[in-house]
């Protein structure tokens, strides 16, 4: 017998969202992760971004921590407040 | 489960090792027989879930839980050891996802207290992180196992760390209870000395603190002190907790200056630490504000900056043998995890559920 040490995994499927059609006038949601430099690499992201692709409003959030998952709650309020999200991570 | 139509020991090593089933030390063959001797000192039930193991979120059924501690060398007597600190490790608080998949080298610190370190023969004297005892070894070396193959933390793929450590083979100990001239850890904590329990704290390896003169408590903990008082581990820059491990030769010492348990943690915290001008380079590299560093800190030239933020987040232990003026600063990985202490059935002293943002730590 060969026994197999990894288990298996039961997670549901996820799938990325689906790609909007048009850019123009979409609100942009910006999630800092909190790292040392990453809302500085974000928020120039996100305004250049606005700006050529003529986006609606931005609007930003922070994580407690950038290594823990973001809240529940907080993901669910960027989820409603949002079209388009930028995240990541960087120092 | 695959059935090869003939198979000696020898095959099986090679062939864990070809599925990279291993640590990258032989492993144990399991059988039914071993397997089924681990399941039945977990309670039976081969299909029950114990845990979710991230960052692959693969499932720590008993069954795989049995595979794993027999793969690692482990009795089945040290079941409920593996299976507590596997449910520490998978709380909440503690952030597994993160610890496994960090580039720092951090690596889980399992400390065992009460009754069960001695009916399963565990090591807290000589050489006590050192190589030499089976339930040591193996017990930490299940764990590795696991967040390896159910965790899913291959090096350079879910596991980022750019160095690793030695640590990361097996890093568990036993409080030297016995020797302690202090109440153990965990009945400093609320429990009763007849509890067994286990404590997991995200951590950087040892550092040695040597100090063969001082015959005063100020004396050896300055040393310690001195190893804390750094800007190059994590606690310097990302808060967090820390464990520190007397030797028995400095505890005595310590002790007979008449210094408790919260007298030590209380002089580590009131004097290790380091300024904000030398945790921001003296402005060399432009303004830092740090933000892994609590709110509440004052981002000064001149301001201390403690190593923990408060003198519970130092977290004190007796270990290692009689003789020998040494003791131990670890460093932990910061304010991304926070450590867990769990009776030995998995069972919390506090009702502490999500500590996100600090309120509920250990």
């Amino acid at each position: 017998m060969i026994y197999d040490p990894r288990g298996t995994i039961d997670a549901p499927v996820l799938h990325l969202a689906k790609r909007p059609a048009n850019l123009r006038g979409l609100r942009i949601g910006v999630l800092d992760n909190t790292k040392w430099n990453g809302w500085k690499l974000e928020d120039r992201i996100a305004t250049t971004l606005a700006q050529r692709l003529s986006l609606g409003p931005i609007k930003r959030y922070k994580k407690e921590s950038f290594s823990r998952d973001a809240r529940p709650e907080l993901l669910a309020q960027i989820a409603a407040e949002s079209d388009l999200v930028l995240t990541g991570i960087g120092d | 489960m695959t059935t090869l139509a003939e198979t000696k020991t020898e095959d099986l090593v090679e062939y864990y090792f070809e599925q990279a089933w291993s640590d990258g030390l032989p492993v144990v063959p399991p059988t039914p027989e071993k397997i089924a001797a681990v399941i039945d000192a977990l309670g039976g039930d081969p299909e029950h879930l114990e845990a979710v193991v991230p960052p692959r979120r693969g499932g720590l059924t008993r069954q795989i839980l049995a595979v794993n501690m027999v793969m690692a060398g482990c009795k089945p007597e040290y079941a409920p050891v593996v299976r507590a600190a596997m449910l520490a490790l998978c709380s909440p608080a503690f952030n597994l996802n993160g610890v496994q998949a960090t580039t720092h080298m951090v690596s889980p610190l399992l400390v065992v207290n009460g009754p069960i370190r001695r009916e399963i023969g565990m090591n807290s004297g000589h050489n006590v992180f050192g190589s030499g005892n089976r339930a040591n070894a193996t017990i930490g070396r299940a764990i590795r196992m696991i967040l390896l193959s159910v965790g899913g933390g291959t090096p350079g793929d879910l596991d980022k760390s750019t160095l690793g450590s030695p640590a990361k083979y097996t890093y568990c100990i036993a409080e030297n209870e016995e020797i302690s001239p202090w109440a153990p850890y965990h009945v400093e904590h609320g429990m009763n000395p007849d509890d067994s329990s286990v404590f997991v704290i995200a951590s950087e390896p040892p550092h040695s603190v040597t100090n063969h003169i001082a015959d005063d408590a100020e004396g050896v903990l300055d040393s310690i002190i001195s190893a804390m008082s750094t800007i190059a581990h994590n606690n310097a820059v990302s808060s967090g907790s820390c464990a520190v491990v007397i030797g028995p030769e400095h505890a005595a010492t310590i002790s007979k200056s008449g210094w408790t348990r919260h007298d030590v943690r209380n002089y580590l915290w009131m004097n290790a630490g380091n300024k904000f001008s030398a945790l921001s380079f003296n402005d060399r590299y432009g303004k830092i504000y740090n933000r892994n560093l609590p709110r509440w800190y004052k981002r000064e030239p001149d301001a201390r900056i403690p190593i923990v933020p408060s003198a519970d987040d130092i977290h004190l232990f007796v270990a290692g043998g009689e003789a020998g003026r040494f003791s131990a600063f670890i460093p932990g990985w910061g304010h991304m995890t926070s450590p867990v202490l769990l009776r030995i059935d998995g069972t919390s002293p506090d009702a502490a559920a999500m500590c996100e943002d600090g309120t509920c730590r250990l």
